[in-house]
């Protein structure tokens, strides 16, 4: 590929020469930039007195290209082309959409594929692999921050909200309780009157998102409709300082009557949930924290099925320092600080899954227990809790048993937990010490005699 | 782009607005109805300048509502692909950040902000320059170039660059 016989000899330097030297150069290095010196040289080359036989020359280069279409500047130049156009078209992967429209490219997209982030923009689309990318590189920025994420449910975890027309009459004194919603950073309990509803937020909830700020990156995830997460955002933070722009309700999940990660923007491993409803985390059941349910309203008393008295109506309140989001806190505290303090692995590599479950078994660690005449559906998940909190379940007494649960006193088994000065406690004693993480004093908890 | 056009619009008028004022109630009408509405021919109108011309009435039997032609010159607001446009950004997220240049709505993805800008998150989440010199965060102006637009009935939706010569933030909230 050169020119040379049109270019007999080096030192002749007619300027038809120096462009076929140029040429040669070019075609050899195939470089962008020497094309541009041709194009140079060609305009100096019309200018010059021998333009003439430039043209004459450039002619016969245009025919040899047009002929053998193999080694010429319009050759190079159209691979150059097309070069350039495949590198557009393969690069680009259309990592995800806005509006139908490549958010990479530009170019505008048919279908609908990817993940739904309605919760950011109800037109932004991302592929799996940009949403992991953007995991990955979130991960490291979590890290960084000694930060880590956590997905709080609203209802019955952080607040309890009521409709206002199922309010009864016990509970009427609230409606002229209820704070000012002009500073709601300071109230508890709100009457929202344009979308009909009274909320009450949990005792200790301000200082318990003040402490977890620090330590997680903070998302909401709720079963309500969008309009009343964003509502209810607004009352936990008034200062847009933790949830900007990470609430997501119902309506952006991607399966009906579930809660998933998947539209969430952070590696599953690196994830904690808080929440009262297990079932709505079927698939990551070892991220969740599960949270006993905040019942304040006799509405919400009665939608789980308890026939005691609401808070509302005792008026009273759970205890803000002793409450189950304070003793939350101090789990989410202790996974966090073991999660970056006490691992010994690489940083990436660490499951907040691992040190969750590491840290629920030594709740119950050392105790041996030994169920009597539980109800047969209750027994697998009471055996199956106890067993995740550390304690060794044997189905016969055995000098070693430490507790009897028993909802009965005269059954064979709680009378020898009697007479041999074992605890002797009821199944609550099992689920309390499970919502609170924490072995729960057996004296609150005895089995009384039935009368 | 901006464009001063004429466009046309049948306007049905009640009844009551016959009278005197009749072409003063047409107009006014008018504006209300179409400024800040969006065509996807034409882009948003942004405002009426003034009327060319009105037809004959014609009456719908029945109900008694007239029906005017009217020709009238109004500014519309079209974003072009390659165009250059300044936008005040409006929420900024790990994936990049959103603007809005009036009523159009405009995305740049992390792809698309020059590689030396890392995400930061925190109260104020935004993306920063290594030495810190150029930060882009909510209410930061921003002069982007448009790569593709979708104009619909009633919105427009754009993506825009950063990643180019002479682009980026133009004016920072937190100098001011």
């Amino acid at each position: 590929m050169s020119f040379a016989t049109d270019s007999p000899s080096p030192l002749h330097s007619s300027s038809s020469d120096d462009f076929a030297t140029f040429l040669d150069t070019a075609l050899d290095s195939n470089s962008p930039s020497h094309q541009d010196e041709i194009q140079n040289q060609d305009d100096d080359d019309d200018d010059d007195d021998n333009a003439q036989s430039v043209r004459i020359k450039r002619h016969k280069v245009e025919s040899i290209e047009e002929t053998e279409a193999s080694t010429s500047e319009g050759t190079v130049k159209q691979n150059l082309v097309v070069a350039e156009e495949s590198v557009e078209v393969d690069v680009c992967s259309h990592p995800g959409s806005f509006g139908n429209m490549c958010i990479r490219c530009g170019q505008k997209l048919d279908g609908e594929s990817g993940v739904t982030l309605s919760y950011i923009h109800k037109d932004l689309r991302l592929h799996d692999q940009e949403i992991s990318r953007l995991r990955s590189t979130d991960m490291k920025d979590l890290l960084r921050h000694k930060k880590l994420n956590l997905v709080l449910d609203l209802d019955h975890t952080l607040l309890n909200s009521t409709m206002l027309m199922d309010l009864n009459s016990e509970e009427g004194h609230l409606t002229t309780e209820t704070d000012s919603l002009e500073d709601v950073s300071k109230g508890s309990l709100f009457k929202l009157h344009h979308i009909h509803m009274m909320t009450k937020l949990r005792p200790f909830v301000r200082t318990f998102l003040k402490e977890a700020s620090k330590m997680f990156e903070m998302y909401i995830y709720t079963m309500g409709d969008r309009p009343y997460a964003l509502e209810m955002a607004k009352l936990l933070d008034p200062g847009g300082e933790y949830f900007n722009s990470k609430v997501i309700s119902r309506d952006d999940g991607t399966q009906k009557h579930q809660k998933g990660l998947d539209v969430l923007l952070g590696q599953e491993s690196a994830v904690l949930i808080l929440d009262d409803t297990e079932n709505a985390w079927m698939k990551h059941k070892d991220n969740l924290i599960l949270m006993e349910r905040y019942n304040f309203f006799a509405s919400s008393c009665r939608q789980f099925g308890f026939n005691c008295k609401s808070l509302a109506e005792l008026k009273s309140d759970e205890s803000e320092p002793d409450g189950a989001l304070a003793k939350i806190l101090e789990v989410l505290k202790q996974v966090h600080s073991r999660f970056f303090d006490e691992l010994q692995e690489d940083l990436a590599g660490r499951d907040v899954r691992q040190v969750l479950k590491t840290v629920r078994s030594e709740v119950l660690s050392g105790c041996v227990l030994v169920f009597s005449r539980i109800v047969h559906s209750a027994l697998p998940s009471l055996r199956k809790m106890s067993q995740q909190m550390g304690a060794i379940c044997l189905t016969e007494l055995d000098p070693s048993v430490t507790h009897v649960v028993a909802t009965d006193v005269g059954t064979e088994k709680s009378r020898w937990a009697v007479k041999e000065g074992k605890f002797l406690v009821h199944p609550r004693w099992i689920e309390a010490t499970n919502y609170f993480w924490e072995k729960q004093p057996e004296e609150n908890f005895i089995v009384k005699k039935k009368e | 782009m901006f464009f001063h056009i004429v466009l046309e619009r049948n306007m049905q008028l009640h009844p009551r607005y016959f009278g005197r004022n009749l072409r003063d109630n047409l107009v006014s009408k008018l504006m209300k109805d179409v400024e800040g509405t969006c065509s996807g021919r034409h882009g948003f109108v942004v405002a009426v300048t003034g009327i060319e011309n009105i037809g004959k009435g014609l009456i719908r039997d029945g109900t008694g509502f007239v029906t005017f032609p009217v020709k009238y010159q109004c500014v519309v607001f079209r974003p072009f692909k390659g165009e250059i446009l300044e936008a005040v950004v409006t929420m900024v997220n790990k994936m990049g950040f959103f603007a809005e240049a009036g009523p159009v709505q405009i995305f740049v993805s992390n792809h698309l902000i020059p590689d030396d800008m890392e995400f930061q998150s925190g109260d104020i989440p935004n993306y920063t320059t290594s030495d810190g010199s150029v930060k882009i965060q909510k209410d930061s102006e921003v002069r982007l170039k448009i790569i593709g637009t979708r104009v619909d009935a009633t919105e427009i939706f754009c993506i825009g660059t950063i990643k180019d010569d002479f682009l980026g933030v133009i004016n920072d909230p937190t100098t001011v």
